[in-house]
């Protein structure tokens, strides 16, 4: 029988563990990308970004379900929160990055998308997605370190999802002529009234939530909780995590790169698919653009790579010290929503040029419209899928 | 009497030394480092890739991006004299300013800004030496702070486009043999093995190189460091290719900005005659009629 505390010391050895992995890598990584820009700060970011996801269940797929079946709004009011001070600290950036928004010309490296059948397919696609696995794609990247064997064959069926949507996107963008208008609000309204307004919308959306939400009767603890126990046992509260969220997410956006997490999947997707001959050489208006979008890779150590790997190794150090990890087999029978669902999150995640941190979070945070229009279809596709979900093992 | 003699030669030698930092078509890291700030001059960053200047730049520096500043957005050709002049003036340029470029890729298009400069008849345009490579190696300062310049005067001339060579230029050039042709691009797209690197868009129907070209790729003219080599030995490798000055020369790429770099060091370093040929491989590979060499024998087949 294996003890309590003795449980707790291996979940310690074990971290340590990890811990010194991340270390290694740290070393091991190049200093610098083809762009000069720092790979293990990268990693480190993915780290933070991991822990916190665990820390916290900072997860869309998560937060949104709280609301929908009990209508506790604290998880969305923590996305708020986070897209709040994220759009606070990104309009600071770029407003020395772009003094003049409105000379035409965009924020580089911004996650600001077009809008069009695209996005608004590929946002439904992704919350249907969501809905189906439970779990946005970074939620499975950090449940990967909570020993979710489940999202193994997600990711899996995230990678065919990719492909698909590469061999739909140029039917799709010739379709409609074009993926749609890039706008980005601040040409329109100026950095301030874009601030203003994002934040008045955000602040009207959390007094919805607010006013039809039920907060849960707090429960006194049977005794004081230390901090060591807050930090590193305890759920962290939604507000601090989104707090920290927006921090990550602008020290990513002014060091390295805004905030993504399936660049990297796509561009394994797509070097392994363009490999086999499978993909058209050219995606049409796609391999202008730059962001969220998956080009074919030519090195392992990417940025996107690297903040992946810290972002998984975060959540599992953070999962073992908490005693959170625990491995869990999917049931056989549930394997075919987890396929089909982890396609519609691959799929959805190509379409629409990124997920809910690239498109949501960074692009948002950045000013661009396409992340309002994602947050609108990709909870309506949540919606969707989780009574979908209901209705099959 | 001896003595006194010496301390002249001696303060003249370092006066000269001084003078000479910022003589010739080149700065180094060390002199723009010791004047920035100096109202001068204007520091213009020209890079490739996108959030680089953003992330930290030389203190002071103004961005031009390569896409809308230095082109025509519509046409394709170089920016009109009214909308660089425009440009400039925004980025605190006057007539008696120092226009000091540098970028990222080895100067690349820091050098193409170089060019397009001179064709609107700028003469006080200088490259800093080694560009971010040099200065991001030696750790010299970056700043993500962007400047807002007060505005310039400076008033652009005419377009000269005999600093240009057209497609009937080249045509011409190749089939009288009357100018030395310097292809820069790399040793396999001159041959034909290949229409363009990997990944890249702009491409052309037929492979091989301007027949009569010579083959120097752009990175012959630089150092480990990324600076330019020494005047003599860009001079030999040139002459070894045949390129020795008593021919006008006409330099191309693929789409007509690396090849700048090669111009500048032919142009400005060693001081020949030299044309860019902006319309490059992407041109002259889709044209029709026109001679070319194809060692290769590479056939285009759709792909």
């Amino acid at each position: 029988m294996v003890t309590a505390s003795f449980a707790a010391r291996r979940n310690l050895w074990v971290a340590a563990g990890l811990a010194l992995l991340i270390v290694v890598f740290l070393v091991l990584i190049p200093a610098r990308d083809s762009l000069n820009r720092p790979l293990p700060l990268s990693m480190l970011l993915g780290v933070a970004f991991g822990a916190l996801l665990q820390r916290s269940r900072f997860c869309f797929w998560c937060n949104y379900n709280d609301f929908l079946t009990d209508r506790d709004p604290r998880g969305l009011l923590s996305i708020l929160t986070a897209l709040a001070g994220g759009t606070i600290a990104y309009a600071a950036v770029l407003h020395g990055w772009v003094p003049d928004p409105f000379a035409g010309r965009l924020p580089p490296d911004a996650f600001i998308g077009p809008i069009g059948l695209p996005l608004v397919l590929g946002a439904t696609c992704f919350g249907l997605g969501m809905g189906l696995t439970g779990s946005c794609i970074s939620a499975h990247l950090y449940r990967l370190g909570e020993g979710s064997v489940a999202s193994i064959p997600v990711l899996v069926f995230v990678l065919v999802g990719f492909v698909l949507g590469f061999l739909a996107w140029n039917p799709l963008y010739l379709l409609f002529g074009s993926a749609g208008p890039v706008i980005w609000l601040p040409a329109i309204f100026g950095h301030g009234g874009a601030l203003a307004l994002a934040l008045a919308g955000f602040a009207a959306l959390a007094a919805l939530l607010i006013r039809f939400g039920r907060f849960p009767a707090p429960e006194a603890p049977a005794q004081p909780v230390q901090p060591v126990q807050a930090i590193f046992q305890h759920r962290w509260p939604g507000v601090t995590a989104g707090v920290i969220v927006a921090l990550i997410a602008i020290i990513a956006y002014f060091r390295v790169a805004p905030l993504g997490v399936t660049a990297e999947v796509g561009s394994i997707a797509r070097t392994y698919a363009a490999g086999q001959g499978w993909l058209p050489q050219r995606l049409i208006g796609l391999d202008t653009l730059r962001g969220c979008i998956a080009v074919v890779k030519e090195t392992l150590a990417s940025r996107n790579g690297v903040f992946v790997l810290g972002l998984v190794l975060g959540a599992a150090v953070a999962a073992q010290i908490a005693g959170q990890f625990k491995p869990v087999l999917p049931r056989a029978v549930s394997l075919p929503r987890l396929a089909v669902g982890g396609m519609l999150l691959g799929f959805g995640a190509m379409i629409a040029l990124g997920c809910t941190v690239g498109v949501l979070l960074s692009g948002t945070m950045s000013g661009a419209l396409s992340g309002w229009v994602f947050g609108l279809f990709c909870l309506l596709g949540g919606w969707a899928g989780g009574r979908l979900r209901r209705a099959i093992p | 009497m001896f003595l006194r003699k010496l301390i002249a030669v001696g303060a003249f030698a370092l006066m000269a030394g001084v003078a000479n930092a910022n003589e010739g078509p080149l700065v180094t890291t060390e002199w723009l480092e010791e004047n920035l700030g100096s109202a001068d001059i204007a520091v213009i960053e020209v890079s490739v890739n996108p959030g680089v200047y953003e992330r930290g730049h030389i203190p002071g520096a103004v961005n031009f991006a390569w896409h809308t500043d230095l082109v025509d957005p519509v046409r394709r050709d170089i920016a009109t004299r009214e909308d660089l002049q425009a440009r400039l003036q925004a980025a605190g340029v006057s007539d008696d300013t120092t226009i000091i470029l540098y970028g990222d890729t080895n100067n690349w298009f820091a050098a193409w800004g170089a060019w397009v400069f001179d064709v609107y008849g700028l003469e006080d345009v200088k490259l800093l030496d080694g560009g971010r490579v040099a200065w991001e190696a030696e750790g010299r300062p970056l700043d993500s702070a962007v400047p807002a310049p007060a505005a310039g005067t400076v008033t652009l001339a005419e377009a000269n486009n005999d600093l240009r060579a057209f497609l009937p230029e080249v045509v011409a050039a190749s089939d009288s043999g009357s100018h030395a042709i310097v292809d820069i691009r790399s040793a396999n797209e001159y041959s034909g093995t290949i229409i363009a690197p990997e990944g890249f868009q702009e491409t052309a129907i037929r492979a091989g190189h301007v027949t009569g070209a010579v083959n120097v790729p752009w990175s012959s003219a630089v150092a480990e460091d990324g600076r330019f080599k020494s005047p003599d030995e860009l001079r030999a490798i040139y002459a070894a290719a045949g390129v020795d000055g008593s021919k006008p020369v006409i330099t191309y790429c693929r789409i007509g900005e690396r090849s700048s770099h090669t111009w500048f060091a032919l142009s400005r370093i060693l001081g020949y005659d030299v044309q860019n040929y902006d319309g490059s491989w992407t041109e002259y590979g889709n044209s029709v009629g026109v001679p070319v060499t194809n060692p290769a024998g590479t056939v285009w087949t759709g792909l």
